[in-house]
């Protein structure tokens, strides 16, 4: 199993119940494939930087789903032929969150490894906090 | 092989500006730090449309390492999401 993200860009023409019947559709086509659906986020209706098929707007669906490659492969295969999905993208993110995990253990590591700094000097905080509990037992 | 000279010269401009005034422009050049590795972003995410909006100038095209001072490795990651999130057009590929 490995993870992946999938975006989706469904067609502006749809109402946004039909665009969301458009993405469930790839969800049961992702569950029924034993992927397990770990994100599920409708981002709305958003403005596309560029148009594309002369659109200037798509909902767009995202998921994150922990699946086998054949499974992810086949949603593509289905996005493509879609006429409802103006684009795709899925990407596997297990990869770059493996790295940055274990840069981020080996610098927790070599933290570990250097030797700790010296204290810092004490601040001359002291005197100043000093009077006012005078202060405050002269008005009582 | 070292790479003194650079940082002597500019702490030795910062220096005489701040003595002298100078009849000659010298500015304080502020030190470049990786965005990432100061945050210690580890992961560049290219669903993150704000962040990489901010390497991405007027025209569209990457903001190059030279002037961001981002460090090689995270230019590269940068490069990778920036492309992702153009090819389903969060960012565009050029602007006019």
């Amino acid at each position: 199993m490995r993870l992946y993200d999938i975006v989706a860009l469904v067609t502006p023409d749809l109402t946004d119940e039909d665009a969301q019947k458009v993405a469930a559709e790839y969800r049961k086509i992702l569950s029924d494939g034993g992927a397990e659906i770990v994100k599920d986020e409708p981002w709305g209706r958003r403005r596309l930087a560029f148009p594309i098929l002369r659109k200037r707007e798509a909902y767009y669906h995202y998921f994150q789903v922990s699946a086998e490659p054949a499974i992810v492969a086949e949603t593509e295969r289905r996005m493509k032929l879609s006429d409802q999905v103006l684009r795709h993208l899925a990407v596997r993110a297990d990869l770059e969150l493996k790295r940055a995990a274990k840069s981020a253990e080996r610098q927790r590591e070599k933290a570990a490894r250097r030797p700790p700094r010296p204290p810092a000097p004490m601040l001359p905080a002291t005197p100043a906090e000093a009077p006012q509990p005078i202060e405050k037992g002269g008005s009582s | 092989m070292s790479p003194a000279p650079r940082g002597g010269s500019r702490s030795a401009a910062a220096v005489r500006e701040g003595k002298t005034g100078g009849r000659k422009k010298f500015f304080v050049r502020r030190r470049k730090v990786c965005k990432f590795c100061a945050e210690k972003l580890e992961y560049v995410d290219w669903k993150d449309v704000k962040l990489l909006q901010s390497f991405i100038p007027e025209r569209g095209k990457i903001l190059p390492r030279r002037i961001s001072g981002t460090c090689a490795l995270h230019q590269r990651k940068l490069q990778t999401a920036i492309k992702r999130a153009r090819s389903i057009a969060l960012i565009p590929y050029a602007t006019d």
